[in-house]
């Protein structure tokens, strides 16, 4: 193994193991011997939480895990990012995500963020109690492929299918994929307020999107 | 009394629990956060007195012929009280907008006279919903009191996402936290058991959709254990229930002490009464949203057959509930359909004639 796959390994094991410290300590000593930034992540830190995300979809990790591993991915980010060459960032696909008007719980929604961010999405993140109409007017704004929403609470699932109506009544819903979930919702709920999918957890919701956006 | 039942509801539950014979299965559509509903009252109205929350539970019981009135102390009353910020939604449970601990090494700040009954007045309104439950239909039918366990009540003063990061990071401020308000929830519990109410002990932040086993027992399990004694040293009852999936966790959950156990729909009732044994009563597991949000009467119906099928010959016994709180849209029309059908499969003796005409 080469000095630059010994560093991809150390990145890529540090975020599986949590280690963020020693991630972000990596991927300075990485950028002073002169290696891609570009390379860092896409073969160091997205490697690793690609593995964290296999081992939560074999139960192996849970939510806390993740959340830890994504803690140490994105301290290496902070690093390698800014000595990324200029971005390419047209040819991402894009996303607005957030957790709907009156609820507050967004742990599903942050896992979902980061999965798709580690899948090379560029994400929007609106938060949590997000007014409706600012799903759509900032997907409108960047001009996004899909709106990710999700709620724990059944008195606050309404909010989905308004947002739908209101990308139609804007002439965007064709435009506009309309990703939903969270604890209450399923492909029934999805089918009956007409979203393009619905996905019971993160790792899924990454599969989902790349399918409905024909991304491979 | 329902007209179409024989028993009242504490007829019924003192001969479940004493294993004589009754006319029917006792049957508990999880009422609570939606009762309003069955007397024109939105959630705002029915959480803003006692009388209305009361009133809201009655409506329900005369036109369903449920087996328990619930109180909902609920789950963010322990954070409401320390000062964590809700929403104040119309028709809806509030929301956590702010929390009360943004830095849990300001654990030790915490004051908890703050949740004494002089202070907390919250505490004081479903305290007093109980007391005139118990005092108006206690002869008839007995009141339960829905309140959050341990984990649930530390994710209402602190954020749920930095307190699952504590179970690594800061393990002394967390358990800090938790020795906290499992303090404080012994004197609430105690209030509650006081006035007559069986503890619904609901502990959804400790589900094993969002936390480990291996986390469980660290964080979860030592303090409900306490909480059970506690409940018991009172002289009350208690039924437990974690919400999603429990799977891993039953035999555990078991070992608490609680008197009663209750799953949700994502955990395997056939499978979980095989667990259990003989050792505790079984509540559960209706789909609280895909068959009684969006199901309709047929539905409605299947699922209680099911689940009277797969559970009725539990060895400690069986109970038919929802699988959790009811809350949102419900049909009103699925909650009669749940009882005609409780009525008809779960009829004594309940036994493969119910089911195999």
């Amino acid at each position: 193994m080469g000095k630059k796959e010994e560093y991809l390994k150390r990145l890529s094991d540090g975020v599986v193991e949590m280690e963020e410290d020693d991630v972000a300590e990596a991927c300075q000593e990485y950028l002073d011997a002169g290696y891609p930034a570009f390379d860092g992540i896409m073969g160091g830190l997205v490697d690793g939480m690609n593995r964290a995300s296999q081992l939560y979809e074999e139960e192996e990790y849970f939510v806390t895990d993740v959340l830890l591993c994504s803690d140490a991915m994105y301290a290496g980010l902070d690093i390698l990012r800014p000595h990324l060459p200029d971005e390419d960032g047209e040819t991402k696909k894009k996303g607005v995500i957030g957790v709907v008007e009156g609820d507050t719980h967004d742990i599903g929604k942050n896992l979902v963020k980061i999965m798709l961010e580690t899948a090379g999405f560029e994400m929007t993140d609106l938060g949590r109690d997000v007014p409706l109409q600012k799903f759509v007017d900032t997907a409108e704004e960047k001009n996004a492929d899909m709106i990710c929403m999700s709620t724990l609470m059944t008195t606050t699932m309404g909010g989905m299918e308004t947002v739908i109506h209101m990308l139609e009544e804007a002439g965007l819903r064709e435009q506009v994929k309309v990703l939903i979930g969270g604890g209450p919702i399923s492909q029934k709920y999805a089918d009956k307020i007409g979203a393009d999918g619905y996905s019971a957890n993160a790792v899924e919701a990454v599969k989902l999107a790349k399918r409905l956006l024909n991304i491979i | 009394m329902h007209k179409q039942d024989k028993m009242t509801p504490m007829e019924r539950l003192n001969a479940f629990m004493t294993g004589q014979p009754m006319d029917r299965i006792l049957a508990i559509p999880v009422a609570c956060s939606m009762s309003g509903r069955a007397c024109g009252m939105t959630h705002k109205t029915k959480r803003s007195t006692a009388e209305n929350e009361a009133q809201a539970q009655i409506a329900c019981y005369e036109r369903f012929g449920n087996d328990l009135l619930i109180a909902e102390y609920g789950l963010h009353g322990v954070g409401m009280a320390l000062g964590s910020k809700m929403s104040d939604p119309e028709d809806s449970v509030p929301a956590i907008l702010e929390y009360a601990l943004e830095n849990l090494a300001d654990v030790d700040k915490l004051d908890p006279s703050l949740l004494s009954l002089e202070k907390d007045e919250k505490f004081r309104l479903h305290l007093e919903t109980v007391k005139i439950l118990v005092e108006k239909m206690g002869s008839e039918i007995p009141t339960g009191v829905l309140i959050s366990g341990p984990f649930t009540a530390v994710s209402s003063v602190y954020k749920t996402e930095y307190l699952l990061r504590a179970t690594r990071k800061d393990k002394e401020n967390l358990h800090k936290l938790l020795r906290f308000c499992t303090d404080g929830l012994k004197k609430i519990y105690r209030e509650f058991v006081g006035a007559g109410a069986m503890i619904l002990f609901c502990d959804p932040i400790a589900s094993g959709t969002i936390i480990s086993r291996k986390q469980y027992l660290e964080f979860v399990l030592p303090y409900t254990k306490e909480l059970m004694q506690e409940i018991h040293d009172a002289g009350g009852m208690v039924c437990y229930h974690i919400c999603g999936d429990t799977t891993s966790i039953v035999e555990d959950m078991v070992e608490s002490g609680c008197d009663m156990l209750s799953i949700d729909n994502k955990v395997d009732l056939k499978r979980t009464k095989e667990r259990i044994g003989d050792k505790v009563p079984l509540l559960g597991n209706v789909d609280p949203v895909e068959i009684l949000i969006l199901g309709g009467p047929k539905e409605v119906e299947l699922s209680v057959k099911k689940c009277i099928m797969d559970a009725y010959d539990s060895k400690c016994g069986y109970i038919l509930a929802s699988g959790c709180d009811l809350n949102g849209d419900v049909p009103l029309e699925n909650l009669d359909v749940f009882m005609e059908s409780a009525r008809k499969y779960g009829k004594y003796p309940v036994g493969p004639q119910n089911w195999e005409a």
